[in-house]
């Protein structure tokens, strides 16, 4: 009878579970069409083609200087701040294509949001740091406030350390605490795409580990881009991974079969740690 | 295709794994001349040697603990990712075909010193001498396309076991027949058979060698891919 019992073991649910993603059968969130980015006279992106999908963890990683973070504040058009930077080709969030003339730029940081490696939280009480998007937003009713702030802290995992000094200033908070802090400011104004520029390089393995464990809940909601040079961090978290390297997209796919047996000598060489 | 385990930026890492490499090929040239020494032992009559070759079973027992111990490390400390992490998991898998060959070849020498003891008869022993230089053959192939990273004849190596099972079925029906028409034989005829049939479980595990390599070169799972159909698996 134990044999009988082995036989209807089901088989098709661990493989289910182990299936590979494939990028075509992914909803496109972003998609970038031979974008190319100079600064000055030197071209940092050199023609990528790409969709980040929705709903899921799409990882850039590569060697410093490879256009990975370049690339990211490209999203939520960050690089219009430098005065030399000049950016041909487009990126469609969804249907509209963020570079044409006309475009709202703050309206387009609002859907895109953006967090950094250094936690930068305001200098304000934590539940203020939160509310601040929806203030600016024109939002003014306590409860709606009271409610997404809540809602943001809770979706930050941070709700239950600090909801009994939400009054308190966000300095007095631990460096892990103000990251989370500043992805619930993030995500309160119920972006489309969070971008993680470096989240976790500043943070301790517990608060690392924490920030990761928040990525993989907030893709729930979110369509999430990550630049890391964590390699481990990026193999752990994403769904799909980019790897790029002096520009280019070297090799953009699911992130199983990318750090077992990556189709590009050069990705293979960067994963494994050789000279390049 | 030697880059495969060197130019890490960590020098540490490089040692690390080229140490690894460097034991498994050691474990595998003792396996190599222990299944030798056995069928040498069997087809002279040779009782010390037989003797011998049980006692290397402890030797190989414990390469197989030291190596699977060092693998374990290298995957706790430095992450392996790409063909750095196939190469261990395929090495931690090889070490355990490479310790049922020992046992194989430890059951050879027992039964070595029960066929002396029961005295001359050169029954069967043309089979194991054919199947057993075959098999010798394939562990030697096996080894050097790994020390080579030789991925055409590892898949020769695992075609080759094909041929081995076919000898081994000829060998049993003709040894059937012969206990049917002496069955005073039948103990002795057996221990022969028992002596084949490690032989034919040898050739599979130096089958399994090949793919593991296939694995760890490649990143493709031929374990249960027929022989003829690797290459195209692989492509």
């Amino acid at each position: 009878m134990s044999e009988m019992k082995a036989h209807s073991i089901d088989i098709s649910a661990m493989q289910r579970s182990q299936q590979t993603l494939r990028i075509e059968n992914e909803t496109p969130c972003l998609t970038v069409n031979n974008l190319e980015l100079f600064y000055g006279e030197k071209q940092a992106l050199n023609g990528i083609d790409m969709i980040i999908p929705e709903k899921k963890v799409t990882a850039f990683i590569g060697p410093s200087g490879c256009g990975k973070s370049t690339l990211l504040r490209c999203f939520n058009r960050m690089n219009d701040l430098v005065d030399t930077c000049r950016i041909t080709g487009e990126i469609n969030l969804h249907d509209t294509n963020i570079y044409a003339k006309g475009t709202e730029v703050a309206e387009l940081r609002r859907r895109v949001g953006m967090v950094f490696q250094k936690p930068n939280p305001f200098p304000k009480s934590i539940y203020e740091n939160v509310a601040y998007g929806l203030r600016i937003q024109g939002i003014n009713k306590k409860r709606i406030i009271d409610e997404t702030v809540e809602w943001a802290l809770r979706s930050a995992a941070l709700w239950d350390e600090v909801k009994d000094r939400l009054h308190e200033s966000a300095l007095g908070m631990s460096g892990g605490q103000q990251q989370r802090l500043v992805i619930a400011r993030t995500v309160a104004v119920k972006p489309e795409v969070l971008l993680l520029d470096e989240p976790a390089s500043a943070l301790d393995p517990i608060s690392t580990l924490k920030i990761e464990e928040l990525i993989h809940e907030l893709k729930e909601e979110f369509t999430i881009a990550i630049v890391t040079h964590n390699m481990q961090q990026a193999a752990r978290v994403s769904d799909y991974t980019a790897f790029m390297y002096m520009g280019d997209l070297i090799e953009f796919g699911d992130t199983n079969t990318l750090f077992t047996n990556p189709s590009k000598q050069q990705t293979e060489d960067y994963i494994t740690g050789r000279y390049g | 295709m030697k880059e495969l385990m060197t130019h890490h930026i960590s020098q540490q890492f490089n040692t690390e794994l080229e140490d690894l490499r460097q034991h498994y090929l050691t474990m595998g040239g003792v396996v190599e001349k222990q299944v030798s020494d056995a069928i040498e032992a069997l087809l002279n009559s040779n009782s010390d040697l037989a003797e011998a070759v049980q006692e290397q079973d402890a030797t190989v027992n414990k390469l197989d603990e030291l190596i699977d111990e060092e693998c374990t490390r290298i995957l706790a400390k430095r992450q392996p990712a790409a063909s750095d992490l196939r190469m261990i998991l395929s090495i931690s898998k090889a070490v355990s075909e490479l310790e049922r060959m020992g046992d194989e070849a430890k059951k050879i020498g027992k039964l070595t010193q029960s066929l002396i003891e029961e005295g001359e008869s050169p029954r069967g022993y043309v089979e194991i001498n054919r199947i057993g230089t075959m098999v010798s053959r394939m562990i030697h192939d096996a080894l050097d396309a790994t020390a080579r990273l030789d991925i055409d004849l590892a898949i020769k190596v695992a075609k080759q076991d094909r041929v081995v099972d076919m000898e081994y079925k000829t060998a049993l029906r003709s040894l059937a027949t012969y206990m049917m028409e002496d069955p005073r034989s039948i103990t002795r005829v057996l221990n022969v058979i028992w002596v084949l049939r490690s032989l034919e479980r040898i050739g599979d595990y130096a089958r399994h060698l090949c793919q593991h390599l296939i694995y760890m070169v490649k990143g493709v799972d031929v374990r249960h891919v027929p022989a003829q159909e690797i290459q195209q698996e692989i492509e």
